[in-house]
C-alpha cells in the first residue's frame, strides 16, 4: 500500500523526484549529452538526497518526541521504581538534557550510524536493525522479485492483446487482489492454506521465519517453507502494480512510430515485440519498481505481524507502542533512507539507459 | 499525458455567436460533459465500479432506515454472543450480540466519508501546492516541489502510523493521517498539467489582458485540471479506504466508531478468526476489497477517457 | 443524530429484518463462497515429539519481545519466566498455597530485629558447566546488583535496603540490612554463576545471549535463542528437585494471536495463553476442538475503574483538571451504581471473570473480602438518577445533567488502546452513563502514563497484579505515594489520600500475626469501597489453553484450581508430562520439512500454472474465434 496510484504509475519514473522530468512531459532526461553535464547533474542529485536525508533526520527527531509518554516510566514495565532510579535512567539515556542538546548529539551520532541504545533492548539500535534486517531483506526481496517477474510478464501480455478477454480478465483479477487490504488476506491465508479447511491440508507454518535447531540444507527448506504464505500474500497484493506500469508502458511503446516502422521492415509481430517494444517497455518499469521498493519494504509491517515475520517492520510496531524512541527513530530513518537512495539510484541511472537519450 | 481539451481554446469564439458569452460556456461544458460520459461509457470495469459505488452510497444514506440507530448500541443488542447466521441475523453477530449485518451497514458511512474526507484533503493539497507551484516558478516552485518531493520519498504507511501514534485515536486523526501523506503524487501530476496549461498562448492573452495570478489560477488553470484532479480523486478514495482499514487493524483507529475496518480490528480482538468465526471476518475484508476496486476502476476509466492511449480497456 | 422518527419506523423489528434480509441475500451468496473456507476443521495432530532421536518437546506459543536475558536488566514476563527456568532463585513458591518452600537455600532464618538474615544454602545442586553452586554465587550477585547501578536495574528495589551480603562458607549466606524488609523470603531474584559473570565488563550491555548453552543452575539450560524467533532450553537431567519430564523447552514466537491459536489447533505448539489472556471466542472454540484442554484459573488481577480525587502532590499542591463534580461521593456513588457488572462479566468477559467488588481477587482466599449488603453498590439506574437529582445534577431539556453552574456533567476516561477490554466497557459505560444523562468519552492511548501522571483524566480504566503479599497494591493508595512534585511519576496509583486508609495501612505494615493482619487489610478495602474512588469491575480469569495428546498433565499454580503460563515458579513447564507416544515420532521439524516444502511449491507453481493456462487457453480461445 503506498502513495502511488495507478496515475502515478504510468508517469516517468523522474516523477518520484525532479530531474528529467522536470521540463514537463516530454523532458526525458538531461538535453546535453556531454560528461560534464551529466556529472553536474548527478552532482544535483546528490546533493539534494543528501538535503533529504537530513530533512528525514530531523522529522525522525522531532516527530516521534511528539508522541505521549514517558518513555523511562515505560522501561520499567510498571514495576515499582524510586525516584531516584528513574532520574538514573533518564540520565542514563540523556533524557535530562535540554532538548536542542539531545539533538545535536543525536545527529552527530547518527553521521557515525549510532542511532543510540534501544529502551526496550538496551542494546546499540544499530544492532537491532542489523539483527532484523536479513528476514526483511529475505521476505520482500523474494517477493519482489517474484512479483516483478509475474507482473512485468502478465503486464505485456496484457497489452499486446488489448482490450481481449484474456487482457480484461487478467486486469480485472489483479485488480481485485490489489484493493484487498493485505492483512485481512493474511489471516484468511493462516486460517485456509496453514491450519486446514476441509479438503486443503493445512501444509504451511501459521508464522515465523523457521522451526530452529535445523542446518544446512534442511534450515534452508524450512525457511522457504514458512517464507510461502506471507510471500504470497505481499505477490497477491503488489503485483497488479508492476501490471498495470508494464501494461501502459508497452501499450505507450506501441503506438510509437519506430514500431510501424519495424513491422514495415517487415518484422513478425512477435519478434516486433520481443526485439523492441517489451525492451524499451520495460525500462520506465523496472525503474519505477526502484522505486517503489522502499514502498514495499515499509509496507512487510503488515505482513510480518500477521506472519509473527521476525524482521524491521515488526520491530517498527512494537517499538512505536512503547514508544522505544531511538529504535524508532533509526527505523524510520533506515525506511526513508532507503527510499531516498533508491529514487536517487533511479535518478542517475535513468539518463544513461534511456535509449532515446542515446548513449 | 496529453492535456485535456474538453474546455479551453474556445475564449476567442465568443463572439460570433448570438447568445451570452456565459450561457455559451455552460452550453459547452455540457456538451463536453456529454462526451465524457459516451466515453466512459464505453469503460464496462469503470461503469461496473460506479454502480457498485451509486449502490453502496443508497446503502449508507440508507442505514439508519435500514438498520435503525439502535443497532448500534451495546446494551439493547439482542442477539448472544458470535451467533452463527441465522434468519434473525443473517450475518451472525458480533461479540456483543449485535448484528454483523446492521454494523456494516453503519460502517459504509463511516469507511466512505473517511475515504472522501481524506481523499479530498490529500487532492486539495495536491492541487494547491501543484498549481501555485506551475503558476508561480522560480524560489517558490524550487521551495515547494523540494517539500513535495520529500514527502513523496516518505514510506506513506510509516508516516501514517507515526502521525496516528503521535495524535489522539479519533477519525479525523485518520483523516489527516491520510489527507497528509497522500497529497504529492497529486501535486507533481496538477504541476505538470499546469506547466503544460501555462505554455499555452491564450494564457499569454489574458495576462496581456491584465488577468492577475488569481484570475489565471482560479479561471483558465484550474477548469483544465479538474479532469485530473477528479480521476486522482477516485484513486486516493479506494487508497484512503485501504488505509483507513490498515490503521484500524494497527489499532490506530477510533475504537468508539464503527467502521468496517474498526469491525475487522473488532473482529480479530475478539479472536475471530482462530475462532472460525467467518461471518464476523470476511464480510468487512469483502467489502473493503469491493469499495476500493470500485474507486480504483472508475478512477482508470476516467483517466483512460482523459488520456486514451492508456488503452484501459474498453 | 437521535431522529425520533427513525426510531418509530424501527419499532417492528420484523419488517425491518424483512428488509435486511431482502438486501443480504446476495452478499450472504457470495459469503457462503468463503465461508467454507474460513471454518476449521478438525487438523491433523502433529507429536510432541520432534524428528531427532524421540526427543520430547514442548512448545509454547508467546508473543512479547525477551527484552534482554541477562537476569540484571530482564523486565518482560517472557524474559522473567524464562530466568526461572534457568537459574534457582533463593526460595520459591509452593503450587498448592504460595507460601515460601526451600529452592537453592534449604534454610532461613532471621535475627531478633529481623536485620540479620542467614540462609542455607543446599550442597547438592551444580552450575551446568560442572561447578559446584555455593553460598559465594549468592553473594556476588547480590553485591553486584548493589555496587552497579546497572545491574540493579531489574530487581533494584530488593537490595536497595540491603547492607551488606557475606557468604562465610560455601553454604552460608548472610544478609544485613539497614531496616526489617518484608520481601526476604521472597527474593525473586535469579542467583548467577559468580565464575562466569564476572568476567563482564559493562552489565549495561551485556545480555546474555551470545554464548550457548548459558551456565544455569534451573531446571533447564538455555541453549539456543533467536530474536522474535524462538528461545530453546533443554532439560536439565541433574537437577536436583528432579528432572523435568521434557527434554526441550521452545518458547516461540506468535506476533498474532490468532495465528497462536491457529498454531495450537493444528499442532504447531502444545501451549498457548494469548496475551493477556485467550478470548472468550478463542476459547470457546477450543473447548469444542479435539486433544485441546482449555485451562482457565482465577486471575491475579482486578479490573477496575479509578476516579481522579483531584490530583495533589504530597505537600498539598493541586494539579490536573479532574472534573470537580467527582469529588462528590454522591455523584460517584450514582455512576458506579449506574454499572451493570453482572453484564460486564457476561457479555464482555462472556462468564470467563468473577464479578468484582472487593480490591483483592478472590484468589487470594485469605485477604478477599466483599462488601456489607448495606455497602454495596448494587445495579439501578434509578437510585443513581436520583443520587444525582439530589446532588444538585438534574436533567435539562435536552435529558443532560446539569451542574449549578450550567455546566453538563462531561467526563473522560482514559483507555489503553492495546487492551479490548477497555474499548468493550467503555461502549458499555457510555451507554449506561448516556441513559443517566452524563456525557462519556472514551480516550485510548497507547501510553496513558502521561495524562495519568499529570492528573489529566476523570475516570480511567485501571488494573494491578496482586502478589500474595497484597502489601504494594495497598501502598499505592496511600497519601505517601503522592509525587513530591507535579505531574512527576510516583507510586501513587490515582491520587488518593485517605486520612483513614492511611491508619490501617500502618497497623498492618506493624502487625506480624496473619489472621489479625488479614483482618486489617479486609478493613481497609472496606474503606476503600466506600470512599467510591476505586470501583472493581471484574476479576477476570486466565484462559489457557494446551493439546492433550502432547502434554498429558501439567500443574496448574495455585495447584487446585489456577494458572499454567507466569506462575510465581516453574512448576508448569517442569511438571509437565508428555502424552504417551503411541504415534510414530515424525514432527513438524526436520524430515517431513522437505515434503511439505515439495507440496508447498508445487501447489504453488500448480496455482500458477493452471492461472496461466487458463488465461491462455481463454485467450487463444478468444483469438480463434
Amino acid at each position: 500500500m503506498s502513495t502511488d496510484s495507478t496515475a502515478a504509475l504510468v508517469k516517468s519514473p523522474g516523477a518520484a523526484s525532479d530531474g528529467p522530468a522536470e521540463a514537463g512531459p516530454s523532458g526525458r532526461g538531461p538535453r546535453s549529452r556531454s560528461a560534464a553535464a551529466y556529472l553536474r547533474y548527478v552532482a544535483g542529485k546528490l546533493a539534494g538526497a543528501a538535503v533529504s536525508l537530513f530533512a528525514v533526520l530531523v522529522t525522525s527527531f522531532f516527530l516521534f518526541r511528539m508522541i505521549p509518554g514517558d518513555p523511562v516510566k515505560h522501561m520499567t514495565q510498571g514495576r515499582p521504581v524510586s525516584t531516584e532510579q528513574l532520574a538514573a535512567m533518564r540520565r542514563e539515556f540523556g533524557l535530562d538534557l535540554p532538548l536542542w542538546q539531545q539533538f545535536t548529539d543525536y545527529c552527530a551520532k547518527a553521521l557515525t550510524g549510532d542511532f543510540g541504545m534501544s529502551y526496550q533492548f538496551r542494546a546499540p539500535v544499530i544492532d537491532k536493525i542489523t539483527e532484523a534486517l536479513p528476514a526483511t531483506l529475505l521476505l520482500t526481496g523474494t517477493a519482489f522479485v517474484i512479483y516483478t517477474v509475474l507482473g512485468i510478464w502478465l503486464g505485456a501480455r496484457s497489452a499486446w492483446r488489448g482490450g481481449k478477454f484474456g487482457d480484461r480478465f487478467g486486469t480485472a483479477f489483479a485488480l481485485t487482489l490489489y484493493s484487498v487490504p493485505s492483512f485481512w488476506l493474511g489471516l484468511l491465508l493462516i486460517v485456509t492454506l496453514s491450519v486446514g479447511v476441509g479438503p486443503i491440508p493445512g501444509v504451511f507454518p501459521t508464522g515465523g521465519m523457521e522451526s530452529g535447531g535445523q542446518s544446512g540444507f534442511a534450515h534452508v527448506l524450512d525457511v522457504a517453507h514458512h517464507m510461502v504464505l506471507p510471500v504470497l500474500t505481499l505477490v497477491a497484493v503488489e503485483y497488479a502494480r508492476t501490471l498495470l506500469v508494464m501494461r501502459s508502458s508497452l501499450l505507450d511503446e506501441m503506438g510509437s512510430d519506430y514500431l510501424t516502422t519495424a513491422r514495415a521492415k517487415g518484422l513478425r509481430d512477435d519478434a516486433v515485440r520481443r526485439r523492441h517494444a517489451v525492451p524499451n517497455a520495460l525500462l520506465p518499469t523496472v525503474t519505477l519498481l526502484f522505486v517503489n521498493l522502499g514502498n514495499t519494504v515499509a509496507g512487510a509491517i503488515l505482513v510480518e505481524t500477521v506472519f509473527s515475520w521476525p524482521g524491521l517492520g515488526g520491530l517498527f510496531y512494537q517499538a512505536l507502542s512503547v514508544p522505544d524512541l531511538p529504535l524508532v527513530q533509526g527505523l524510520f530513518f533506515l525506511f526513508a533512507a532507503a527510499v531516498i537512495l533508491m529514487n536517487t539510484l533511479a535518478d542517475v541511472i535513468y539518463p544513461l539507459l534511456d535509449p532515446r537519450v542515446g548513449r | 499525458m496529453t492535456v485535456h481539451e474538453t474546455t479551453d481554446g474556445a475564449a476567442g469564439q465568443g463572439g460570433a455567436a448570438p447568445r451570452s458569452a456565459r450561457a455559451l460556456a455552460r452550453a459547452r461544458r455540457l456538451h463536453a460533459l456529454a462526451r465524457f460520459w459516451r466515453q466512459y461509457r464505453s469503460h464496462r470495469g469503470g461503469v461496473f465500479g460506479l454502480a457498485v459505488l451509486v449502490v453502496i452510497a443508497l446503502l449508507a444514506l440508507a442505514a439508519p432506515l435500514l438498520a435503525g440507530e439502535e443497532s448500534r448500541s451495546v446494551t439493547d443488542a439482542t442477539g448472544g454472543a458470535l451467533e452463527e447466521p441465522s434468519g434473525e441475523f443473517l450475518l451472525g453477530t458480533d461479540q456483543f450480540g449485535r448484528d454483523v449485518l446492521a454494523l456494516l451497514l453503519w460502517g459504509t458511512r463511516v469507511s466512505l466519508m473517511v475515504g472522501l474526507l481524506a481523499a479530498f484533503l490529500s487532492v486539495a493539497i495536491g492541487a494547491l501546492v501543484g498549481i501555485t507551484a506551475g503558476h508561480f516558478k522560480g524560489w517558490y516552485a524550487t521551495v515547494v516541489m523540494r517539500i513535495t518531493d520529500w514527502f513523496l520519498v516518505m514510506p506513506t504507511l510509516v508516516l501514517a502510523i507515526a502521525l496516528s501514534t503521535v495524535m489522539a485515536r479519533s477519525l479525523w486523526t485518520t483523516i489527516l493521517a491520510i489527507g497528509v501523506t497522500t497529497w504529492p503524487t497529486t501535486a507533481r501530476l496538477v504541476r505538470a498539467q499546469t506547466l503544460a496549461v501555462e505554455s499555452r498562448p491564450y494564457i499569454e492573452r489574458a495576462r496581456a489582458l491584465g488577468g492577475g495570478h488569481g484570475h489565471i489560477m482560479a479561471r483558465h488553470v484550474l477548469p483544465n485540471v479538474m479532469p485530473l484532479v477528479l480521476a486522482q480523486t477516485t484513486l486516493v478514495i479506494s487508497l484512503a479506504i485501504l488505509t483507513e482499514a490498515t490503521l484500524a487493524f494497527l489499532g490506530l483507529g477510533d475504537p468508539t466508531v464503527v467502521s468496517w475496518g474498526g469491525l475487522l480490528q473488532d473482529a480479530r480482538e475478539a479472536g475471530a478468526v482462530s475462532s472460525g468465526n467467518w461471518w464476523y471476518i470476511t464480510p468487512p475484508g469483502l467489502a473493503i476489497a469491493l469499495v476500493a476496486l470500485a474507486f480504483t476502476l472508475c478512477g482508470r476509466a476516467i483517466e483512460s477517457v482523459l488520456n486514451p492511449k492508456l488503452g484501459v480497456s474498453r | 443524530m437521535d431522529r425520533p422518527e427513525q426510531h418509530g419506523s424501527s419499532t417492528n423489528p420484523r419488517t425491518r429484518r424483512g428488509r435486511l434480509r431482502l438486501l443480504a441475500a446476495s452478499g450472504v451468496a457470495a459469503m457462503s463462497l468463503t465461508a467454507g473456507l474460513a471454518t476449521p476443521l478438525n487438523p491433523a495432530p502433529h507429536e510432541a515429539e520432534a524428528a531427532d532421536g524421540g526427543k520430547k518437546t514442548l512448545t509454547v506459543a508467546v508473543a512479547q519481545s525477551v527484552d534482554s536475558l541477562s537476569p540484571f536488566l530482564a523486565q518482560t514476563l517472557v524474559s522473567t519466566s524464562i530466568h526461572r527456568l534457568m537459574y534457582d532463585f533463593l526460595t520459591n513458591y509452593d503450587a498448592k498455597d504460595n507460601s515460601t518452600v526451600p529452592a537453592m537455600a534449604t534454610e532461613w532464618e532471621s535475627s531478633d530485629d529481623k536485620l540479620t538474615w542467614t540462609y542455607t544454602i543446599r550442597s547438592d545442586a551444580k552450575w551446568s558447566d560442572g561447578e559446584k553452586v555455593t553460598a559465594e554465587d549468592a553473594a556476588w550477585t547480590f553485591n553486584t546488583m548493589m555496587e552497579d547501578e546497572a545491574a540493579a536495574t531489574a530487581n533494584g528495589s530488593f537490595t536497595s535496603n540491603f547492607k551488606k551480603v557475606t557468604a562465610p562458607g560455601p553454604d552460608k549466606l548472610v544478609v544485613e540490612l539497614k531496616k526489617p524488609q518484608a520481601t526476604m523470603t521472597a527474593l525473586d531474584v535469579p542467583i548467577v554463576p559468580k565464575h562466569v559473570w564476572e568476567k563482564v565488563d559493562d552489565f549495561s550491555k551485556f545480555n546474555n545471549d551470545q554464548d550457548f548453552p548459558v551456565v544455569g543452575n534451573g531446571p533447564f539450560v538455555l541453549t539456543e535463542y533467536k530474536r522474535d524467533s524462538y528461545v530453546k532450553l533443554t532439560a536439565n537431567k541433574d537437577y536436583w528437585r528432579g528432572a523435568p519430564k521434557f527434554d526441550e523447552l521452545v518458547f516461540r514466537y506468535y506476533k498474532d494471536q490468532d495465528a497462536a491459536v491457529a498454531a495450537l489447533r493444528k499442532g504447531e505448539v502444545s501451549f498457548a495463553a494469548g496475551s493477556p489472556s485467550l478470548t472468550p471466542a478463542q476459547a470457546n472454540s477450543l473447548a469444542k476442538a479435539d486433544n485441546i484442554k482449555v485451562n482457565e484459573g482465577p486471575g491475579r488481577r482486578f479490573f477496575a475503574l479509578a476516579v481522579n480525587p483531584g490530583a495533589r502532590t504530597k505537600d498539598g499542591e493541586e494539579f490536573g483538571d479532574g472534573h470537580p463534580a467527582l469529588q462528590d461521593a454522591k455523584v460517584r456513588e450514582a455512576l458506579f451504581t449506574a454499572v451493570d457488572r453482572e453484564t460486564i462479566v457476561d457479555r464482555v468477559f462472556q462468564g470467563n471473570a468473577v464479578e468484582g467488588e472487593g480490591y483483592i481477587p478472590p484468589r487470594f482466599g485469605d485477604y478477599f473480602w466483599k462488601p456489607s449488603a448495606e455497602q454495596k453498590r448494587a445495579y439501578d439506574p434509578a437510585k443513581a438518577a436520583e443520587l444525582l437529582d439530589d446532588a444538585g445534577y438534574e436533567k435539562n431539556a435536552e435529558g443532560k445533567r446539569v451542574g449549578k453552574d450550567g455546566k453538563p456533567l462531561d467526563f473522560r476516561i482514559l483507555c489503553h488502546a492495546t487492551d479490548p477490554n477497555d474499548k468493550a466497557v467503555g461502549k458499555y459505560l457510555q451507554e449506561w452513563w448516556g441513559e443517566l444523562g452524563i456525557g462519556l468519552k472514551v480516550d485510548c492511548l497507547d501510553n496513558v502514563s502521561d495524562p495519568w501522571a499529570a492528573g489529566e483524566y476523570d475516570l480511567a480504566f485501571d488494573g494491578w497484579s496482586v502478589n500474595p503479599d497484597p502489601d504494594f497494591v495497598l501502598g499505592i493508595h496511600t497519601c505517601a505515594a503522592l509525587p513530591n512534585k507535579p505531574k512527576e511519576s510516583s507510586a501513587t496509583d490515582n491520587f488518593i489520600c485517605d486520612k483513614e486508609f492511611d491508619k490501617l495501612y500502618g497497623q498492618q505494615l506493624a502487625e506480624y500475626d496473619p489472621a489479625k493482619r488479614a483482618d486489617l487489610v479486609k478493613q481497609m478495602q472496606s474503606r476503600l469501597y466506600d470512599t467510591g474512588y476505586m470501583n472493581v469491575l471484574a476479576y477476570p480469569n486466565a484462559v489457557e489453553a494446551y493439546r492433550t495428546d502432547q502434554i498429558k498433565s501439567i500443574t496448574t499454580m495455585p495447584q487446585a484450581a489456577g494458572n499454567i503460563y507466569g506462575q510465581d515458579g516453574y512448576w508448569s513447564w517442569w511438571s509437565a508430562v508428555p502424552a504417551d507416544d503411541d504415534a510414530g515420532s515424525e514432527g513438524s521439524g526436520g524430515l517431513s520439512t522437505g515434503a511439505m516444502v515439495g507440496i508447498g511449491v508445487a501447489a504453488v507453481l500448480a496455482i500458477g500454472a493452471g492461472v496461466l493456462f487458463g488465461l491462455r487457453r481463454r485467450a487463444t480461445a478468444e483469438d480463434r474465434e
